[in-house]
């Protein structure tokens, strides 16, 4: 490694006559760079070993029985993590539901529909919505939307569809306003400009000539879209909702604004639960060092590593494969 | 519609002009692209259109499907007289005038389904059909492009394991499938082998039985290969039109006569 760059630099001071010191910057600045890069596999190990090592007490306690065990009781220190993987996985659910047709209607618009002027503000906001930090729509949300939700959409919904055969029972239960279904909304706002700038970066991709067949023949925008536009950029959009989903599982202090925290598992989208995050947020300053809660509070943090991990795989796996496209 | 398509009268006879365009302008922004075009494609017959690059005659296709409405800032002024309607007025329903003048373009454009698919989505937008009369419908157009016994095995692969030119081929199957009067091509053979460009030209000759056919092309041996009459345009204006045989042998235009000899474009 050090042999090559002294060669250039001897061969640059006899050609030109000039002073080394550029070269001995450019050394430098390589060593520099290359520490860059290595350090983050550095960082990646530790973050893995502190979780793997700090939860094993908690693993090594419970057996698997630690992931199926919806017990969270500090007293008799009996930990599990089923209901916090049950929040996390429901909310984030609920979020892609609203998000994903609500990120397509804004790209479609934007890329097919929009004025350019009105186009470049409306993405603009659509950034700048992705700027605004997650503890900002923690108190929107706690302020402005758990009240909404208490006194108008959720006693709305259990009078419309409680009584539906099957979904009924998502939607019934005190109308609290904080719980999975509000966790779950905050959320969506929140990954929709991820997903809605995936999904209008790929539509402009589209070859024009394309689109401009299928116009050709007759079709409407909404045919274009429909058939020709989504299946040619299926990958990539499905790389853009993973991406948004990857967020959505570990977004932390919006969601503890207005989950409810507590540690229940039922059908009801209206009670209140807790996501990984959120549980780890507000138990870990009252756990103490060595503690059997702290150790459980870092195996659920192992776990939630771990499903990010595969969502950001799936993503990047769906992203290349609608790139080559 | 379907009288019009079975009607067998020789091309020579005299008939009203497909599409009759009287003093066209056409402005990108700012941009005059085309300045007081008239021009008549007759029924049954190949129109060429050449000229150097940016002359206006793609220009000239694309207003007639009114294609450039996709985009904003491009506007035309003037008459495109088709089936005795002005296109450019406001109350034309472009789906349906689209679905009668079908476009080919210059690069094939398979949509990404199958072979089979491609063909029924345009005929799917404006008709309901059974299955069998769908199928029959795919294979009849596939048999006119010559590409029936090529891929009648795998008429549920992917459009894009088909070769440039038999990609083509499935493009003006897929916009003869739809019925049109007029079929609009655009530099149809630019992209193409020697070998799929003559079975193209082989083809536009049969097609011209049933169909009238407007084609830009760069290669004046194809304008002059295939076309009955042909049209010369220069910097946004229509120089010359006339039949292939005259236009060039005998110009009358100056211009005409620089760029078939290849002085300039």
């Amino acid at each position: 490694m050090m042999e090559m760059p002294s060669t250039t630099a001897g061969q640059g001071a006899a050609v030109s006559g000039r002073s080394t010191g550029g070269n001995a910057g450019d050394i430098a600045f390589g060593v520099l760079a290359r520490l860059a890069g290595w350090s983050i596999l550095l960082v990646m190990a530790g973050i893995i070993i502190v979780l793997v090592s700090g939860g094993w007490q908690a693993f090594a306690a419970f057996g698997p029985g630690f992931i199926t065990s919806t017990a969270w009781n500090p007293i008799s220190h009996n930990f599990g993590a089923a209901t916090s993987i049950f929040g996390t996985l429901v909310t984030t659910v609920v979020a892609l539901v609203f998000a994903v047709p609500f990120a397509f209607g804004v790209a479609f618009w934007l890329v097919e529909m929009a004025p350019p002027a009105l186009a470049r503000v409306i993405e603009t906001a659509v950034q700048l919505l992705a700027a605004v930090p997650s503890i900002i729509f923690g108190m929107w949300g706690f302020f402005i939307v758990v009240p909404f939700m208490a006194h108008y959409v959720e006693p709305v919904a259990t009078r419309y569809l409680g009584h539906v055969p099957g979904i009924g029972l998502l939607f019934r239960g005190a109308p609290y306003g904080t719980g999975l279904l509000t966790g779950g909304l905050i959320l969506a706002i929140m990954v929709t400009p991820f997903i809605c700038s995936v999904m209008a970066d790929v539509f402009v991709s589209i070859p024009a000539v394309l689109k401009e067949s299928a116009f050709g023949l007759g079709a409407t925008r909404w045919e274009v879209m429909r058939k020709v536009v989504l299946p040619w950029s299926r990958q990539a959009v499905m790389g853009g909702i993973m991406l948004g989903t990857g967020r959505a599982l570990g977004e932390t202090m919006a969601v503890t604004f207005v989950i409810g925290n507590s540690n229940r598992l039922g059908w009801s989208l209206f009670a209140p639960g807790n996501t990984i995050a959120s549980l780890i947020a507000l138990e870990f300053p009252e756990s103490s060092a060595g503690s059997l809660k702290l150790s459980a509070l870092l195996a659920l943090g192992a776990i939630l590593m771990v499903i990010s991990f595969i969502t950001l795989a799936c993503s990047r796996m769906f992203l290349q494969r609608g790139l080559k496209n | 519609m379907n009288t019009l398509t079975m009607d067998n009268r020789p091309a020579q006879a005299r008939l009203a002009p497909a599409i009759a365009i009287r003093n066209l302008d056409f402005w990108y922004g700012e941009n005059h692209a085309l300045r007081g075009i008239s021009l008549d494609f007759p029924t049954r017959q190949v129109t060429g259109m050449i000229g150097p690059s940016g002359c206006g005659k793609s220009t000239l296709l694309r207003i007639l499907n009114r294609m450039y409405d996709l985009y904003p800032g491009q506007r035309a002024m003037g008459e495109v007289l088709f089936d005795g309607r002005n296109i450019l007025s406001p109350g034309i329903d472009v789906n349906v005038l689209r679905s009668r003048i079908g476009m080919v373009f210059q690069k094939p454009t398979p949509f990404p389904m199958s072979i089979y698919d491609n063909i029924a989505f345009g005929v799917r937008l404006h008709e309901r059909l059974s299955r069998t009369e769908m199928d029959q419908r795919v294979e009849n157009v596939l048999r006119r492009v010559a590409l029936w016994g090529e891929v009648k095995d795998r008429l549920n692969a992917s459009a894009a394991a088909l070769s440039g030119g038999q990609q083509q081929r499935l493009c003006i199957a897929r916009t003869i499938a739809t019925r049109p009067e007029i079929i609009l091509l655009d530099e149809p053979t630019s992209a193409l082998d020697p070998i799929s460009t003559a079975r193209i030209e082989e083809l536009l000759d049969e097609l011209k039985q049933e169909f009238s056919i407007a084609i830009v092309t760069h290669n004046l041996q194809q304008a002059a290969r295939c076309a009955d009459r042909v049209a010369f345009f220069y910097m946004g204006e229509l120089v010359e039109v006339d039949t292939a045989d005259k236009m060039f042998t005998a110009p009358h235009e100056k211009r005409t006569q620089d760029y078939i000899t290849g002085r300039f474009g």
